[in-house]
C-alpha cells in the first residue's frame, strides 16, 4: 500500500470513527471532563486577575493563552498514551481469542482512528472551555472595563458548564435543566471561592 | 480454467467489523455478485460466520484477503461452484 493510500484509508477510518458509538461515547467523557476543567481554570483565571489588579484585557488574554496551550496539550498527550496502552490490550485480547496477528489489519486501523479522534476531543474540550470565556477580554478598552469583562466572562463560563450538563443529560435522557444546573453550579462555586481566596477581598 | 461461481467459506471474526460490514466489504470485491452471511457461533471475542459468495468470476485469493484485512481467519472452504451451477443430487452414500 502506497503513502496516500495509507493517508487516505487513516482519513477515511477517522472520519468513520466520529460515527462509532464506542468511540465516541469515550471520546465523550474527555470531551466533557476536559472541557469542564479548562471551563473551570478560565473562571479562576478572570476573576483573580480582576481582584489583583491586572491593568488590562490583552494580559489576561495572555494568561489565558499559555493556560490553554498547556491544557490543550495535556489534553491530547495524556489520551494519546491512555488509548495507545488501552487499545493495544484490547487488540492483544482479540489477538489471542483469535490466534493470529491483526497487525496491518481494519481491526487495527480502526483502534488507531478511535484513539486520534478520543485524543482530538480529549484537547478540544479545554480549548473550548477556556477560549470562549476569554472572549469578553478582547473587547476591553473598547467597550468593556475589566470588571465587565471578568463578569461577562464568568457567565460565559457558567453558561458553557451549564451546556455542558445539557449535553450529557440529553444523552443520558435525564431532565435537561437538572442536569444543566448540576454543572453550571460548579461554576459559581468556583467564582464565589475565588472571591475569599488570599488577596481576592482586597 | 472455469471462472468460480459460488464459494462457501466458514470463517473466524472479531465483533468488529460487524457481520454486515465484511458481507458489504466483500459483496464491493471484483466479480462479486452477492453475498450471504450467517452467523453460525457467537463466543466471547469472536463469532463463526458461514459465508456465502456469488459471482460470475469470483477471485479467491482477493476474496481470502479481504477476509484477513477486516480481521477475520478462513477456517475451510465448504463448497466451490465453478463454470456451470450444477444440481446437487442425492446418492446412495448420502
Amino acid at each position: 500500500m502506497s503513502r496516500i493510500d495509507s493517508l487516505i484509508r487513516e482519513l477515511r477510518e477517522t472520519r468513520a470513527a466520529f460515527g462509532d458509538e464506542e468511540v465516541m461515547s469515550i471520546s465523550r467523557r474527555y470531551f466533557v471532563g476536559n472541557g469542564f476543567d479548562g471551563t473551570m481554570t478560565s473562571i479562576g483565571i478572570a476573576v483573580s486577575s480582576y481582584l489583583s489588579g491586572v491593568p488590562d484585557g490583552a494580559t489576561v488574554l495572555m494568561i489565558i493563552a499559555g493556560a490553554a496551550v498547556g491544557l490543550g496539550t495535556s489534553g491530547v498527550w495524556s489520551v494519546w498514551e491512555i488509548e495507545r496502552a488501552e487499545k493495544q490490550a484490547e487488540l492483544k485480547r482479540i489477538e489471542d481469542a483469535m490466534l493470529r496477528d491483526l497487525e496491518e489489519t481494519e481491526v487495527e486501523e480502526r483502534k488507531h482512528a478511535g484513539r486520534r479522534v478520543n485524543a482530538f476531543m480529549s484537547g478540544l474540550g479545554p480549548m473550548l472551555g477556556i477560549l470562549i470565556p476569554a472572549i469578553p477580554f478582547a473587547f476591553e478598552g473598547v467597550f468593556l472595563s475589566m470588571l465587565q469583562a471578568a463578569a461577562i466572562s464568568v457567565f460565559l463560563a457558567t453558561t458553557l458548564l451549564f451546556l455542558f450538563g445539557v449535553y450529557m443529560g440529553r444523552i443520558s435522557k435525564q431532565t435537561w435543566y437538572k442536569a444543566g444546573f448540576r454543572m453550571g453550579l460548579a461554576g459559581v462555586v468556583v467564582t464565589v471561592i475565588n472571591l475569599f481566596l488570599p488577596g481576592g477581598a482586597q | 480454467m472455469a471462472p468460480i461461481k459460488r464459494v462457501v467459506i466458514d470463517i473466524l471474526k472479531p465483533y468488529e467489523p460487524t457481520t454486515i460490514e465484511f458481507a458489504q466489504e466483500i459483496s464491493d470485491l471484483k466479480g462479486v455478485k452477492g453475498v450471504n452471511a450467517t452467523l453460525l457461533e457467537t463466543d466471547h471475542k469472536v463469532q463463526n460466520i458461514k459465508l456465502t459468495v456469488e459471482g460470475k468470476k469470483i477471485e479467491y485469493d482477493a476474496v481470502k484477503t479481504k477476509i484477513e484485512d477486516l480481521g477475520g481467519t478462513v477456517h475451510s472452504v465448504d463448497q466451490i461452484v465453478c463454470g456451470q451451477m450444477v444440481e446437487e443430487i442425492e446418492t446412495p452414500q448420502d
